[in-house]
């Protein structure tokens, strides 16, 4: 009586359809594997959590205290759950002040308008990065500060995008960077020094510990918060060895039967393509304010960059140490150790490294610093970190006596004079042009009083029917909303 | 009785308990009607009378019917699996997502996991929460048989899809202003249930979004935040969600099953299987149900388009046992699918 059977699987043919279908395989491809994704991690942080909390409910706490905790926990939990369904854009932030400009776009610092909270947003010009192949660049980003729990990189609140543009919001860090404290005071003490090497140590072994090298470690991407303690930022060029920080993969994704093959070539370094630093203040170093200056440039400067890397050579986790001596030597000596006129030279000399390399005779220093930069600026394989990563840097006689678990309870030496939790005092702001919002959508007022609309957006799902396919394409898993305890 | 058939006993309960009163086709119009919205009130049509019809005929061997039982009345504890899927009176061949070989996932793992509310996190809150996780999920589906192509055809059509339809058995009419029932193409149907639900979802009175209105769960052994119960309380009042807001979402949660249903029936294998995204359908529409089914927000009747596939996922291990879309499964079914399938 078994008359089942099943109807017989054709074979696939996904040619049969035209290209918008073929595309919408591609985006409900990916979009799917994301929010299993997204998800689950969700799910196992919210997990952990609860774990947490039920362990806390367990304890001694009083019940008061175990009522607060379970009030706590639910409104944090509800809060981040309305941060989800409420859709981010543009016009939920007005704009202050453009704090920086880079080649693809600019940072500026935002008000929330729903709870007045301060950041800084960056955007990225979609177009911009996909005419010239940094889409690996930002996915790196993205995927660096997203991952990141650690105090010492720049955290990312969340990430949003519409037609043109992808943003970043992130902390506002007051501060400015190293850069700028570099420009104002030119040379370091050995112990100011010192300071910044073991947090810079710390904040480059956090990054190495999820996987990513950062690839451009430079006194611009050292940023400030309000106690004067380092975070690190700008991870447009990190390189983690997942696949789709591989420009090739992003390459695939847009390949269309008859698109001519205008691949970028992977190997030639393009160096602070996309890096978004504030620019010059004052001119009291004028090698520095080229430094600045170059920022804005898809040039960039190569000062910091390890040779292996220049070289287009294989690389890993110790270019970044490379970049920590380089860093190191500016702040005893006043300059990087590579430092010229133009680019091109700074490029020949890093490359002929042991050649051009010097101590300048008039300048004393100790000579555990002079070793400690010795063993940094070094062929890769005898470099000091190659083995043991930041322990070997740690326990260096340079540091003798540091304790890197408490670094960032200290005194920094240098502490921000803030006005006001908007003060731009540390930025260059007069040097930048200060327009109205981001040109488009207009972040400043004007835009009434909608409410943040819950996404899945009208038909287009999210990203409206207006926009091609390779503007949506590659910039899915690009949005990213952390769960903060600061919920409260 | 013998424990052999506590799948099929959990079964029963699961769905004779709202069988009598939900299997009449005046309860779903109702169930709809309740809304109250204006030209989008979509109700459920021919299933049910076509139901009646129709089982006599395809499957009379097995099942001697009255006119007009609930389908579970149909399926007594010694059915076997084989009678079970006879009573679907589906179409011969089986459709091809009901061969378990294509009815896999690009996820492995308990799906619950991502469905279990917080405990601390108010249920209104929750649900909210995943309304809009899943109609972002169903509509990247959509969108594949939605969007035209450059010479302005889509892939749903009126021509392919002239009804709102999931399988032969069941098709669904939307109401018009006046409120009759009226017949349209699935794409049609989908724009405007499209529609009705972004209108609801991106209603910040509906769907607040204000983090200041928010609220957190009664704790049993946390005394003072004992919640009071009677008619003034409903579902996310706490938090600020309207009265009304519990009967939206399963409206909601009842039109995007209808979605998922017509995109099984009618485009399984055109586009998605041919698309290779027949494992991410699989996946979203599993997370669906689960999360559906444990909320209250769908239950057996309205799940009978689908029916064979639960089975199949409760046999198949997609559905943990200890879930309510396993209740509501008939494991039996889903073994002999398994074995039809070679995968027993």
């Amino acid at each position: 009586m078994n008359s089942f059977e099943f109807a017989a699987a054709p074979l696939r043919c996904p040619e049969a359809y035209g290209p918008n279908a073929n595309l919408n395989q591609k985006r409900c491809y990916q979009l799917a594997q994301e929010f299993f994704k997204g998800g689950a991690r969700r799910a196992r942080e919210r997990h952990g959590r609860e774990q947490e909390l039920i362990r806390r409910l367990e304890g001694p706490a009083s019940q008061p205290m175990r009522e607060q905790l379970w009030a706590y926990e639910g409104l944090s939990e509800s809060k981040y759950l309305r941060f989800l369904r409420t859709k981010e854009e543009l016009s939920n932030y007005t704009t202050i002040k453009t704090i920086g400009k880079g080649y693809f776009g600019e940072v500026k610092l935002v008000r929330k308008k729903q709870d007045g909270g301060v950041y800084a947003l960056k955007r990225l010009v979609k177009t911009e990065m996909v005419s010239t192949g940094q889409l690996p660049r930002v996915r790196a980003e993205r995927d660096a500060m997203a991952e990141s729990e650690s105090v010492w990189v720049v955290k990312l609140h969340t990430t949003f995008q519409d037609s043109t543009s992808l943003y970043l919001l992130m902390e506002f860090l007051p501060g400015g960077d190293l850069m700028g404290l570099l420009i104002k005071y030119q040379i370091f003490s050995e112990d100011i020094t010192r300071f910044y090497a073991a947090e810079m140590i710390m904040a480059i072994e956090a990054i190495h510990s999820l996987g990513f090298v950062h690839r451009d470690i430079k006194p611009d991407n050292i940023l400030l918060d309000q106690y004067g303690h380092i975070k690190l930022a700008d991870f447009g060029l990190s390189k983690s060895s997942r696949k789709d920080h591989d420009s090739s993969y992003y390459r695939e994704l847009l390949q269309r039967p008859g698109s001519s093959s205008q691949a970028p070539n992977r190997n030639s370094v393009n160096i602070d393509e996309i890096s978004l630093t504030v620019s010059n203040r004052a001119q009291i170093n004028t090698w520095r304010q080229c430094r600045r200056l170059m920022a804005h440039s898809t040039v960039g400067t190569p000062d910091y960059i390890a040779p292996e890397l220049l070289a287009g050579q294989g690389y890993s986790f110790e270019i970044d140490w490379w970049s920590l001596g380089t860093i190191i030597y500016e702040c005893l000596v006043g300059w990087a150790p590579f430092a010229s006129d133009n680019p091109t030279d700074t490029y020949t000399k890093i490359i002929n490294w042991p050649q051009t390399f010097f101590f300048p005779d008039d300048i004393r220093l100790h000579p555990t610093a002079i070793n400690l930069i010795q063993s940094l600026i070094r062929n890769p394989e005898a470099r000091l970190g190659r083995v043991a990563g930041a322990a070997e840097l740690k326990a260096h006689p340079f540091f003798a006596g540091v304790d890197f678990t408490s670094l960032r309870r200290i005194s920094a030496p240098f502490r921000p004079h803030l006005a006001s939790d908007t003060d731009t005092s540390c930025f260059p702001v007069d040097e930048l042009p200060q327009g109205e919002g981001f040109g488009n959508g207009g972040g400043g007022g004007g835009d009434g009083d909608r409410p943040p609309a819950t996404a899945a957006g009208g038909g287009g799902g999210g990203e409206g029917g207006l926009v091609t396919p390779d503007m949506v394409l590659p910039f899915i898993g690009y949005t990213f909303k952390r769960f903060e305890k600061s919920f409260m | 009785m013998s424990n052999i058939f506590s799948g099929i006993n959990a079964r029963l309960r699961g769905t004779s308990s709202k069988a009598g009163s939900a299997r009449s086709p005046i309860s779903p119009i109702s169930d709809d009607g309740r809304l109250n919205t204006p030209g989008a009130v979509p109700r459920k049509s021919k299933s049910s009378a076509n139901l009646s019809s129709s089982s006599a005929s395809l499957s009379s061997r097995v099942l001697p019917l009255p006119a007009s039982p609930a389908l579970s009345q149909t399926i007594s504890m010694t059915s076997t699996g084989d009678e079970i899927l006879h009573s679907y009176r589906l179409p011969t061949p089986l459709p091809m997502w009901l061969n378990p070989a294509h009815a896999k996932h690009i996820v492995k793992g308990n799906f619950m996991t991502l469905s279990a509310r917080p405990k601390s996190v108010d249920q209104g809150e929750w649900v909210a929460h995943q309304v809009v996780e899943h109609y972002r999920n169903l509509w990247n589906f959509v969108q594949v048989v939605y969007e035209n192509e450059a010479d302005g055809k889509s892939i749903c059509t009126a021509t392919t899809c002239p009804r709102m339809s999931a399988g032969p058995n069941h098709s669904y009419t939307w109401l018009n202003a006046r409120f009759e029932p009226i017949e349209l193409p699935a794409i049609e149907y989908i724009a405007l249930m499209q529609r009705w639900i972004s209108g609801k979802v991106d209603d910040t009175k509906m769907f607040p979004t204000d983090a200041a209105g928010i609220s957190f769960s009664h704790h049993p052994n946390i005394a003072n935040t004992a919640l009071l119960s009677g008619p003034d309380e409903w579902v996310g009042k706490r938090s600020g969600f309207p009265k009304e807001f519990h009967s939206i979402c399963q409206t909601i949660f009842l039109q995007m099953f209808r979605v998922y249903s017509h995109l099984y029936w009618a485009h399984f294998v055109e586009p998605f299987y041919h698309l290779n995204l027949e494992k991410q359908l699989n996946s979203c529409f599993s997370h669906f149900l689960l999360t559906a089914t444990a909320l209250d927000m769908l239950k057996p009747p309205a799940l009978e388009p689908m029916q064979p596939l639960l089975d199949l996922w409760a046999a198949n291990g997609t559905f943990p046992p200890e879930s309510k879309a396993y209740e509501y499964a008939n494991v039996k079914a889903g073994t002999r699918l398994l074995q039809l399938g070679g995968m027993s």
